[in-house]
């Protein structure tokens, strides 16, 4: 039993390898790839270059005795979307030079307490703001110096004093992040299921159509050709995910553009465990629905209503974001059709807990068993027989 | 009584009211070349699919050596179905690898058949050719290739000289000689009576899921009356009259064709020939497979219909 149980496997390791090589060394594979992984690197580079540029750099100079704000503006400025960068200017004539050519932003010259503030056209607000701040505090300072008082026990009171910041939804910017991601994963894992699900029907048409199927099926069990088949697509959706999770990783700690730490790697991670999952089971509908036909021409019949059973929880999904508590949403995102694309998502947007995710891999496991066994049967019954379509009800009953 | 090769007891087959197979009983010996001859539809290839097991007969036994065949032998059978079916995609070479694997054998036999077989067929320079950019002729070596390539145990071949051109057709009939003299049982099926005849060590001829007449191709030649073809040029009209358990069954100017019964001698009609002048030819004549054919198909249809 031993014996025969390692021949049977070295069986199907033999047809998902000529699965996988056929592929992968493929033109259509490697271009197809190539273009994949820029799209999303772009994407991501992209994404991180319009924030960036939300991000003004204000130039200043200073002249003489104004040189002691260079400092304190900077300190004033930081942590918002304008950043300030100071330099020192040798005159007031050449700065004003430099201003007109655009060089720099903003000259200030003369005595801290009431500076000359120099600019094109339009003075940025915020800096404006900080300016105003710093040179009232100046004047401040000198009039507590006048009246005798020491400042640095006033300034030790200010500084200990402040308001208790009380945040009634800390994660929201973080959520609308999660929910970016989410969807991405979603309709990342319902196009490659859909892709890859069409691969093995046309997979399983082909050998029909060139009637190989016959001679493979002299040598080998039904159940053996499905089962790598499946193994042997499967393999390459799943390399070509890893690829892509890799390099969007990558793009993604470069350009910091998710600044939510693990969701980058949570979404990988759950979109490769459920592509795995998913894929076995769409695939072997797939493969039990070519099964039944005989020509390519035939097979956009048999695959349209399968691929709508993946469509339907990737749109579903935007309501079960939208709604990340309704228990119609979480109970959909657990039971197997709905899973694959759905739990994944939830799971990026941080909205899964660990026992649901658990119980939807469960029940996934137990439809991915269910359905082997019906697609096998339905395979092994139709998969010889060429011709017109067989019907679903004569392919489960078996030989006419 | 266990006998050596591939037998077939009593296989029967329908599909709804349609009786495919009806009853067969078969045997095919190690080291003969058996044609299964019949006419579209005879049940020809749901025979060899019963014995390759993708079809499962309704009832009957397939036995290989004397015993129930099980997928150990069926997985080394060279099979070529009617319908020839390659992945057009593959390169030629890898393609025969991957079949001769997964028929069992290991890669290194797999590679060093690759490479005999190739050679063979004048086509080591194609190896890494893609099926499809082979000519049809090319397409039917690899093909045959592929029934060869794994040392196979028997051979089943459905309509392997179809669509040849002659030089083809003489190099793949000695191939099937070949093996079979190796002493493996060799089994096609040919609407090419001629191709039959001479390549072939016995001959089952099918009709409507029957085995209707089965034998050497001497044996089902001999096996009608007795017949003699004469030619007395000099003889009157009617000269034959006067012979007992004969009659003419054929004429050809002078020449006439004189079916004996079994009781007759034939050195009587020799003697009267001679007694009406010169005998030019007097010689047996053999029905030729195609005739032998023809008869079986009105016999068994006269017993279907009566």
């Amino acid at each position: 039993m031993g014996g025969l149980g390692g021949e049977a496997l070295h069986t199907v390791f033999l047809i998902a390898r000529r699965e996988f090589l056929t592929r992968v060394r493929s033109r259509f594979f490697l271009i197809g790839t190539i273009v994949l992984l820029v799209l999303v690197a772009g994407y991501i580079v992209l994404q991180a270059l319009v924030i960036n540029r939300a991000t003004t750099t204000v130039k200043v100079g200073f002249v003489g005795a104004a040189q002691t704000m260079a400092q304190p503006l900077r300190a004033a400025v930081t942590g918002g979307s304008v950043t300030v960068q100071t330099q020192v200017v040798q005159s007031v004539s050449s700065g004003e030079d430099q201003v007109r050519s655009g060089d720099l932003d903003v000259l200030i010259s003369g005595d801290p307490t009431a500076p000359k503030v120099e600019f094109k056209d339009q003075l940025d607000p915020t800096v404006a703001a900080a300016l105003d701040g710093l040179v009232k505090q100046v004047a401040f300072e000198q009039a507590l110096v006048g009246s005798g008082v020491d400042p640095a026990t006033i300034e030790a009171k200010v500084a200990a004093a402040g308001f208790q910041p009380v945040a009634l939804d800390p994660n929201a910017a973080q959520r609308s992040q999660r929910i970016v991601v989410g969807i991405f994963v979603a309709a990342l894992l319902f196009t490659a299921l859909q892709l890859y699900g069409g691969f093995v029907a046309s997979g399983v048409v082909e050998e029909k159509a060139n009637r190989i199927v016959e001679i493979v099926l002299s040598t080998v069990r039904p159940r053996q050709l499905l089962f790598g088949k499946v193994v042997g697509i499967g393999l390459v959706g799943f390399v070509q995910l890893v690829l892509l999770g890799a390099v969007a990783l990558v793009a993604v700690m470069k350009t910091q553009v998710i600044s939510v730490s693990g969701v980058g790697v949570t979404a990988v991670l759950g979109g490769l465990l459920w592509f795995v999952l998913g894929f076995l089971f769409y695939a072997l509908i797939y493969a039990a629905g070519a099964s039944t036909v005989s020509r390519q021409e035939d097979l956009g019949a048999v695959s349209a209503p399968i691929s709508f059973l993946i469509v339907g929880p990737y749109v579903a999904f935007f309501w079960v974001v939208a709604n990340p508590d309704n228990p119609i949403g979480v109970a959909l995102s657990m039971l197997p059709p709905f899973a694959p694309v759905m739990m994944p998502a939830r799971m990026a947007t941080g909205d899964a807990q660990a026992w649901q995710v658990v119980l939807a891999v469960l029940l996934m496991l137990a439809a991915i068993s269910g359905m082997n066994a019906l697609a096998a049967r339905i395979y092994s019954n139709s998969v010889l027989r060429i011709g017109s379509r067989v019907r679903l009800a004569e392919a489960w009953r078996g030989r006419t | 009584m266990a006998a050596a090769g591939l037998e077939l007891r009593g296989v029967r087959k329908t599909y709804g009211s349609l009786v495919a197979v009806n009853d067969l009983d078969m045997a095919v010996r190690p080291g003969e070349v058996f044609g299964f001859v019949g006419s579209n539809g005879a049940g020809k290839t749901t025979t060899m699919r019963i014995v390759l097991g993708t079809l499962i007969p309704d009832r009957g036994d397939v036995l290989w050596d004397g015993s129930p065949i099980g997928f150990e032998v069926r997985r080394r059978i060279g099979y070529m179905p009617e319908e020839r079916g390659l992945y057009p995609k593959m390169r030629i070479g890898e393609q025969l690898m991957y079949l001769a694997e997964l028929h069992g054998a290991t890669r290194a036999a797999a590679s060093g058949a690759v490479t005999r077989l190739l050679e063979r067929f004048q086509l080591k320079e194609r190896v890494r050719d893609e099926l499809q950019k082979l000519s049809h002729g090319n397409q039917q070596r690899v093909q045959l290739a592929a029934a060869l390539v794994f040392d196979p145990l028997m051979l089943v071949l459905d309509e392997p000289f179809a669509g040849l051109d002659p030089e083809a057709l003489d190099s793949m009939s000695d191939v099937l000689r070949e093996r079979a003299q190796s002493g493996i049982p060799v089994i096609f099926s040919s609407h090419q009576l001629d191709v039959v005849e001479r390549i072939c060590d016995r001959v089952g001829i099918i009709q409507k899921g029957r085995l209707v007449a089965c034998g050497t191709i001497d044996e089902l030649r001999g096996g009608g009356p007795k017949q003699i073809w004469v030619d007395a040029p000099a003889a009157p009209q009617g000269w034959t009259g006067t012979l007992r358990g004969a009659r003419v069954v054929r004429s050809d100017g002078s020449r006439v064709l004189i079916e004996l019964d079994a009781s007759t001698d034939d050195q009587e009609v020799l003697r009267a020939a001679l007694a009406t002048g010169p005998v030019r030819e007097f010689g047996p004549y053999l029905p030729s497979l195609l005739d032998v054919f023809r008869e079986a198909m009105i016999e068994s249809t006269d017993s279907v219909a009566s």
